[in-house]
């Protein structure tokens, strides 16, 4: 067996909220294994998006241990912190998030800037990344010239460009139809599959669910079961 | 590291409210180059001012006219190398909108006294010889058309002419002065036929101010000591100072006009910081969730205060190399149209530097605030946006 | 049908800052335009509020100021003698010579200033009856070394306290009173005409002030036409300004004090008036931008709701005038803040030159109504203009396409 790509030990997080605290994560134990694909799946309000950015980085538990590509996040902060999510963890959200005045081409190679590549690297890889997600041909429009599904396609090419080892998707299919959104899913299967990405996608989707390798269940800030599949409803 | 190129796509968005914003900057930094510079312009004659003259007046005020006789007493002060009077004339050409200073001056020893005025040898002799002719500054020449030979008729209304007509001057010679405390819109008349014709109106004129030009090793202070001594028991007493003293008392005269002047400076440079804090903070509204984004793509809170100062900055610059490229090329027509009561407006070198300086700190200023929630604000929360 | 305007101020409510910071730098232009009219009305209220029409000023031919002016003694009395419109009292006719001469004094500001000092005649508190007031002291005695000091210089020039002295020239002269008027006088110094002149080695009066009687009219053309004008305006025919232009033994410039007053100031209403003019339109611009932008991101924010609107059957004229009125709302607001922001000007002391007359100019801002009625009307107009393109694109904009854009 792999070993763990994400290690959480008693994650809690909780908010304050006109004097009331929420336990939204209590005590949360979770390993993910390296190189494979985790659908999270819960209610709404059960603490999916936070834990989610709590593993990327954006946000800091209350308690607990958070190990993500072998890095303590507790040891980690500010410019650091920043630093670490650039090379290790890409997201995907499901707003897309696409800075509206840059090109496509632009919105790939942002994260690329943080890296040392040089101005004609920078821009190769992110053409590589357009054209794995299969937009080579509209590397120059604006998001508002793109589709929807092709935007959060754009969004994963961005996600992939500085060859992050974690992809943090948030209901990345939730605004996007039936094609589009089976587009988006092929594609991520396709990148945990041939690029051994650790991938963690939340979803209100049983049938996007399905594409994943294993199922883990969010309740009111406490782990469900989780559900392995055998076999993943695999890319037509 | 802020990403550069976001800082210019940001200012694109939204085109018209980029160039409204650089436009107020602008406002701000030719107003501030403006009034400024009528402040320095008052003062220019004090910076102007040649240490080696001294000036003598009564201590009653310009008002007061001195004996004659002064003269040869000043003279006789050791230290003392040269001496030349002025008498204002106070008259106008045609209509009192005509406005400008008349002296009469002794042309042995004006231009010898003044050599920053300006005027060919043959043109000084000429005036010397005759007694009803004048030299008048270029501005003049420019404004009326006059020329050498001309008779230019100047109604006394000071120094009335005893047959009750308008003075008549033929202009011998034309001056100019490239330096601020000599302006060239005054006529200088014959002191000898000015004095000859009061006297046979039975009302002879006295001395403004006596100029004197102290030897180049004499000691000012207590030349001025000797002067103001010498007529401490005389009908008139005198306050005897050097002529940047004499030129600083004249500016303290305009009273809390500089004053006045600076504080609608200020003003200007909070309405317009106030404009560009608006700016920014919608820029800030604008881009929130995009900064959550580049946060979560890696990049510090540090760049994304930078993303916003930078915009704020660039933003004034511009508006500041437009307002300067403004007050520059206005310099010339307002300091035509000012020419009467303003003579010689000219913008400073260090004026511009402190209007330039000005955009730029309010650009900084401008941007702080919203670069600072920037900074600070969660990534996480930035996705929600606010609005 | 129109848009509730509730709609309008609720928005100004919920964008608070940015609401805020327009009105702030709309009041601050404001306040700034106020502040240069306010002392315009503070040195005009000074010189033309004491101006009175049944007074005359006479001053020699071709004389525009006092410091220009000059009679002799004997000329002075003949003029007055040869006036018969002047009012004659118990004590003879109410008319004297005043001498206008300059002191050199250090005011509290720091440098030098040349303070007004007026020698005058006993028919002089005459004339000024229940116009000059005694307020501290006394007034001074006929023929003394004893001046008095107005009002507004006191605090001004440290040296004009009661019970100081002053010296003219080479004679010591003892200050015993403290006097009031609601015009130019209360900056002036004043004391025996006959003394003063004597003591600053002058000759003669100035001018020569009377009392008219009543009905009568000078015929002066308006002095700052005979100033300015290429050709000067002649007085009404038959007129004593006319008689007097043209006597044959003691020819005399006559206005009303009213006139004459008026005109000793043209130069610097002309400046002030200028600048706020200037200051006005470049400021106001500035002004005009910081709305124009507060009410295109307010339209931005509300795209979505524009085209609500729209799409429930609103016409662009109703939405342009909505804008609009928010606009105006947030203009006005800066006019109450300008008001508010000007006000502590009134009252202010200022000193300046009056280079007319190279005299010293004591007065006060004066935030009158007028000046608050200008304000508030210059926001508003600042407002409207700067909502206008904006309110424009509103209710250009098409009901799909504002649904689109969320
Ligand atoms: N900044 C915050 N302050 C207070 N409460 C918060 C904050 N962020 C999230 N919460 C609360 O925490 C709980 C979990 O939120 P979270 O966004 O993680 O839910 P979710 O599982 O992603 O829901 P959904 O499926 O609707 O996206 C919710 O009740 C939410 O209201
Ligand atoms: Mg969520």
């Amino acid at each position: 067996m792999a070993h763990p790509m994400i290690r959480v030990r008693g994650l809690t997080k909780r908010y304050q909220r006109g004097g009331e605290t929420l336990t939204v994560l209590d005590q949360l134990n979770l390993e993910m294994e390296e190189g494979r694909f985790y659908a999270l799946m819960g209610p709404s309000g059960s603490g999916k998006t936070t834990l989610l950015n709590l593993i990327g980085g954006l946000d800091s538990p209350d308690e607990g241990e958070l190990i993500v590509a072998g890095e303590d996040l507790a040891d980690l902060s500010g410019a650091d912190l920043a630093h670490w999510r650039s090379t290790n963890v890409g997201f995907v959200f499901q707003g897309f998030n696409l800075i509206p005045v840059l090109t496509a081409r632009e919105n790939v190679e942002l994260p690329l800037k943080l890296t040392p590549l040089s101005r004609a690297q920078r821009r190769a890889q992110a053409e590589t990344a357009l054209k794995l997600v299969g937009l080579g041909d509209r590397m120059d429009h604006r998001p508002r010239q793109l589709s929807g599904g092709q935007e959060q396609r754009v969004a994963i090419a961005r996600a992939i460009a500085t060859d992050p080892k974690v992809i943090l998707a948030d209901e990345p299919t939730g605004d996007l139809d039936r094609k589009s959104a089976e587009q988006v899913l092929e594609l991520l299967q396709r990148l945990n599959r041939e690029f051994k990405k650790t991938i963690l996608m939340v979803t209100h989707d049983p049938h996007a669910a399905e594409r994943a390798q294993s199922i883990v269940h969010l309740d009111k800030g406490q782990l469900g079961r989780i559900e392995h599949n055998q076999a993943p409803v695999a890319a037509k | 590291m802020a990403p550069f190129v976001l800082v210019w796509r940001n200012l694109l968005r939204h085109p018209l409210r980029s160039v409204l914003t650089v436009l107020c900057v602008a406002i701000a930094v030719f107003l501030i180059c403006f009034l400024r510079t009528m402040v320095t312009t008052l003062n220019a004659g004090v910076d102007a001012a040649d240490n080696r003259r001294l000036a003598v007046m009564s201590r009653n005020g310009l008002f007061a006219a001195l004996p004659l006789k002064y003269q040869a007493a000043i003279e006789s002060i050791d230290g003392v190398e040269l001496t030349t009077k002025f008498q204002w004339f106070g008259g106008y050409y045609r209509s009192q909108k005509n406005f400008f200073a008349q002296f009469a001056v002794d042309p042995e020893t004006m231009f010898a006294m003044y050599p920053e005025c300006k005027a060919p040898a043959e043109q000084i002799e000429a005036f010397r010889r005759n007694r009803t002719s004048c030299v008048i500054g270029s501005e003049l020449v420019k404004e009326f058309g006059w020329k050498i030979g001309d008779t230019v008729p100047i109604i006394g209304s000071l120094n009335p002419h005893p047959e009750d007509k308008a003075w008549e001057f033929q202009v011998a010679g034309i001056y100019h002065s490239d330096v601020p405390n000599f302006d060239n819109r005054t006529l200088f008349l014959h002191w000898e036929y000015f004095e000859e014709t009061l006297k046979a109106g039975g009302n002879p004129p006295g001395v403004g101010v006596f100029s004197i030009k102290i030897e180049r090793d004499a000691d000012a202070a207590r030349v001025i000591a000797d002067v103001e001594a010498a007529f401490e028991d005389s009908e008139q007493r005198v306050d005897c100072s050097t002529e940047a003293e004499f030129q600083r008392q004249f500016v303290t005269m305009f009273g809390n006009v500089p004053k006045f002047l600076g504080w609608i400076g200020s003003g200007v440079v909070v309405v317009i910081l106030l404009a560009c804090i608006n700016t920014m903070l919608m820029a800030l509204r604008d881009q929130a969730a995009e900064i959550g984004v580049l946060k979560s793509l890696g990049f510090t809170d540090m760049s994304m205060f930078m993303l916003l100062v930078a915009q704020s900055v660039l933003l004034c610059l511009l508006g500041g190399a437009l307002g300067l490229g403004i007050a520059a090329g206005a310099e010339a027509p307002i300091s035509e149209f000012m020419v009467k009561m303003f003579p010689g407006f000219a913008i400073h070198n260090d004026t511009f530097l402190l209007a330039g300086a000005a955009a730029l700190a309010i650009g900084l200023i401008a941007g702080a605030a919203p670069a600072w929630r920037a900074r600070n604000m969660p990534c996480v929360e930035a996705f929600r946006g606010t609005d | 049908m129109l848009v509730p305007l509730s709609y309008n101020l609720r928005s100004l409510f919920v964008r608070k800052t940015a609401t805020l910071l327009t009105v702030l730098g709309i009041g601050a232009t404001v306040a700034i335009v106020s502040g240069v009219i306010a002392l315009q009305q503070g040195f005009q209220s000074m010189y033309t509020g004491g101006g009175r029409s049944d007074v005359a000023v006479f001053l020699r031919p071709g004389a525009n100021n006092e410091g220009d002016s000059q009679f002799s003694r004997d000329r002075g009395l003949k003029l007055i003698k040869s006036v018969p419109e002047i009012e004659v009292g118990p004590a003879g006719p109410i008319a004297s010579m005043e001498a206008y001469l300059a002191l050199l004094l250090p005011p509290a500001r720091g440098g030098v200033t040349n303070v007004p000092l007026r020698g005058v005649q006993p028919m002089t508190f005459e004339i000024r009856r229940g116009e000059v007031e005694i307020l501290e002291g006394r007034n001074f005695t006929p023929g003394s070394d004893e001046l008095i000091v107005g009002r507004r210089l006191v605090g001004e020039i440290p040296s004009c306290v009661i019970d100081g002295v002053l010296e003219l020239n080479r004679t010591p002269f003892r200050i015993v009173g403290v006097f009031d008027h609601s015009g130019q006088f209360a900056g002036e110094i004043w004391g025996d005409m006959d003394r003063v002149t004597t003591a600053m080695g002058r000759f003669g009066p100035n001018r020569v002030v009377a009392k008219l009687r009543e009905g009568v009219e000078v015929g002066a053309p308006d002095p700052r036409e005979v100033m300015f004008a290429d050709e000067p305006p002649e007085p009404v025919p038959g007129s004593l300004a006319e008689r007097l232009k043209n006597h044959p033994e003691v020819p005399a410039r006559v206005y009303t004090e009213a006139q004459f007053l008026a005109s000793q100031t043209v130069m610097l209403t002309g400046i002030l008036g200028g600048l706020s003019a200037i200051l006005g339109v470049i400021m106001g611009l500035a002004a005009v931008f910081t709305a124009t932008n507060t009410m295109l991101s307010a339209i931005a924010a509300r795209t979505n709701e524009i085209g609500i609107l729209l799409s429930l059957g609103y016409r662009p004229v109703p939405i342009f005038l909505s804008f609009m009125f928010e606009s105006l709302v947030l203009g006005l607001l800066g006019g109450f803040a300008g008001c508010l922001m000007a006000l502590p000007f009134n009252g202010i002391k200022a000193g300046t030159m009056n280079f007319q007359t190279f005299t010293e100019m004591a007065f006060a801002f004066r935030v009158t109504p007028a000046v608050l009625v200008i304000a508030v009307t210059f926001s508003m107009l600042l407002g409207l203009i700067g909502g206008a393109w904006p309110a424009f694109r509103a209710c250009r904009m098409k009901p799909t396409d504002a649904l689109r854009r969320v």
